[in-house]
């Protein structure tokens, strides 16, 4: 379960998020739309830890973790997908899967058996593991930064718009594993764009604008996607 | 024509020389993003605690180079620890700044502690030159090539096939992804930063039983390792091997066929030549930005 209390946080002296208050539950999988810079990636890199709130907390599974510094997240069960399918470019598919688990190089067979796992989710990985990460398609590199993040074993997983310029079987194929994921168990935070998408897989939706929280309801049939747009274009009233 | 053989030796020693020094400016820079001009210093006192360990303790030749190791490593922690990090912590340029008074600090500390005297290490080694076919090199000119490659093979295998090493590449490649990954960029600065003055205090101790050690010596040296970064692309380790070999060659043959005044000349015609027709370096990739 992951628990963000009342957050502020932002770069320098601007302040992006104004008290950021949300839950996503165990196995649950929480959505946040939003137009460009209303905030959604400030709250992304906030809860992984690579941006300090100024207030507020974030807890893990009952645990604060908004005093641990990025690095220290992969060890707490938490990764995350970075928007614009940041990869290590210079480096191999492989390296850049293996770093996914740093914090547990010393556990060299669970290591080897996640790497296997992640060829067989992802078996165009596997065909291009010598390939230099920086030659692979769009869609080949968000599942790459995907297979690294899985490869920390995390119990929450943050996805930063993963389905962003990419063709739409390529979409489908990230929804697909978004919902195997799901179905074992893994709680999600998802930001998107592409209403539909989120609309299709989230159980709970929060629409966020200029660092607030302009909407959130639990997603389910009385869920006006009309409604869900004219909040998102900042017509709507909160 | 007959003396070829001999430049080309002599060219693959002072080679040998660059790439250590150009490959801990090349992982500093190419990881921590700082651009050390104090870099030369560090080979120089290289030099000096090899004079220290070979002349004052009576080290053999072994034991002389393992003290250098662990005493540089250390002195490298310490200059990022207690003068990088707090400078840069405001603003990453002023690094470049404090490098530069490093660097004037560190000159002027030699010539206040070692005296403006050059100096020369003791290697331990056989006198003699030993003859291979048609050239003559004395055995400290070979000890500086097998030491040379001994530890760029380690260098290489290392940042290849290991975890530290992989933390290194990636932290390199990008920040956000490595810390993200669960990397700890402050140890690996930190580490970085070891390796790399260890590098050139290596370098400096293995020249110093063939050249003079004295306090001004690093400027030199440190215009040189710029040449093999630059020609190389910054960051790039393969590159600052091959580039720091090269300019090493393209030296000796210089001195050997026009003479010595064109030796420290034609590193910068080389490298503006370069950067001319390719500005990421021999060996940089292109940045992308998108
Ligand atoms: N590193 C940074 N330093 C300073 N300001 C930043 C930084 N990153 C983002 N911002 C600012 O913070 C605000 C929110 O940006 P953020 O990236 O969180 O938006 P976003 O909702 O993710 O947008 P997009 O949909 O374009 O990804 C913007 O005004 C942006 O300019
Ligand atoms: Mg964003």
């Amino acid at each position: 379960m992951l628990e963000c209390r009342n957050v502020d946080a932002g770069y320098g002296k601007v302040q992006i998020l104004h008290g950021l208050d949300f839950v996503v539950p165990t196995g649950g999988l929480s959505a946040i739309l939003g137009s460009n810079g209303s905030g959604k990636s400030t709250a992304m890199k906030t809860v992984a830890g690579l941006v300090k709130p100024t207030s507020g907390e974030i807890l893990l599974d009952g645990h604060r973790i908004d005093e641990l510094g990025a690095h220290s997240m992969a060890a707490e069960g938490l990764s995350l997908v970075p928007q614009g399918k940041e990869v290590l470019a210079g480096l191999s598919v492989e390296e850049n899967i293996l770093v996914g688990a740093y914090h547990r190089r010393k556990d060299r067979h669970g290591v080897a058996e996640d790497l296997e796992m992640v060829y067989q989710e992802f078996p165009r990985l596997r065909t291009r593991r010598k390939a230099a990460a920086g030659l692979l398609s769009g869609g080949e590199r968000q599942m790459l930064s995907l297979g690294r993040a899985l490869m920390a074993r995390p119990r929450m997983l943050l996805l930063d718009e993963p389905s962003a310029a990419l063709a739409p079987k390529v979409v489908g194929e990230i929804s697909d594993i978004i919902r195997k994921l799901r179905g074992r168990g893994l709680t999600m935070l998802l930001v998107e764009q592409n209403v539909s998408m989120a609309l299709e897989l989230a159980d709970e939706i929060h629409i966020l604008r200029e660092g607030r929280f302009a909407y959130s309801r639990k997603n389910g049939p009385d869920v006006d996607i009309e409604e869900l747009r004219e909040f998102y274009l900042g017509k709507g009233r909160s | 024509m007959a003396l070829l053989p001999q430049f080309l030796a002599n060219g693959v020693v002072i080679g040998s020389s660059y790439v250590l020094v150009a490959l801990g400016l090349t992982l500093i820079f190419g990881i921590l993003k700082i651009v050390n001009f104090a870099h030369g210093e560090f080979y120089v006192l290289g030099g000096y605690l090899a004079v220290l360990g070979s002349q004052l303790l009576g080290f053999p030749p072994l034991p002389a180079l393992v003290l250098v190791i662990v005493c540089m490593a250390a002195f490298g922690w310490g200059v990022e620890r207690f003068i990088f990090l707090p400078i840069g912590k405001h603003d990453p340029t002023n690094v470049i700044i404090a490098s530069f008074g490093l660097s004037i600090l560190l000159q002027n500390v030699f010539l206040k502690v070692a005296g403006p005297e050059p100096m020369i290490a003791k290697s331990g080694l056989p006198a003699g030159a030993i003859r291979l076919g048609s050239v003559f090199l004395t055995s400290e000119r070979i000890a500086i090539v097998a030491a040379a490659a001994v530890t760029v093979t380690v260098l290489l295998v290392v940042l290849r096939f290991t975890w530290v090493g992989l933390s290194l590449r990636a932290l390199s490649e990008n920040a956000t992804v490595a810390r993200i990954s669960g990397i700890n960029v402050r140890r690996v600065a930190v580490v970085t930063f070891m390796i790399g003055s260890s590098l050139a205090g290596l370098s400096g101790a293995l020249m110093s039983s063939v050249f003079m050690v004295q306090p001004g010596g690093g400027v030199l040296v440190v215009m040189k390792a710029f040449i093999v970064v630059v020609m190389a692309g910054m960051g790039s380790i393969e590159g600052a091997i091959v580039a720091g070999l090269g300019l090493g060659v393209v030296e000796a043959l210089v001195t050997g066929y026009l003479g010595s005044e064109m030796r420290d000349i034609i590193g910068f015609l080389i490298v503006i030549a370069v950067l001319a027709v390719r500005p990421q370096g021999l060996f940089g990739l292109k940045t992308e930005r998108s």
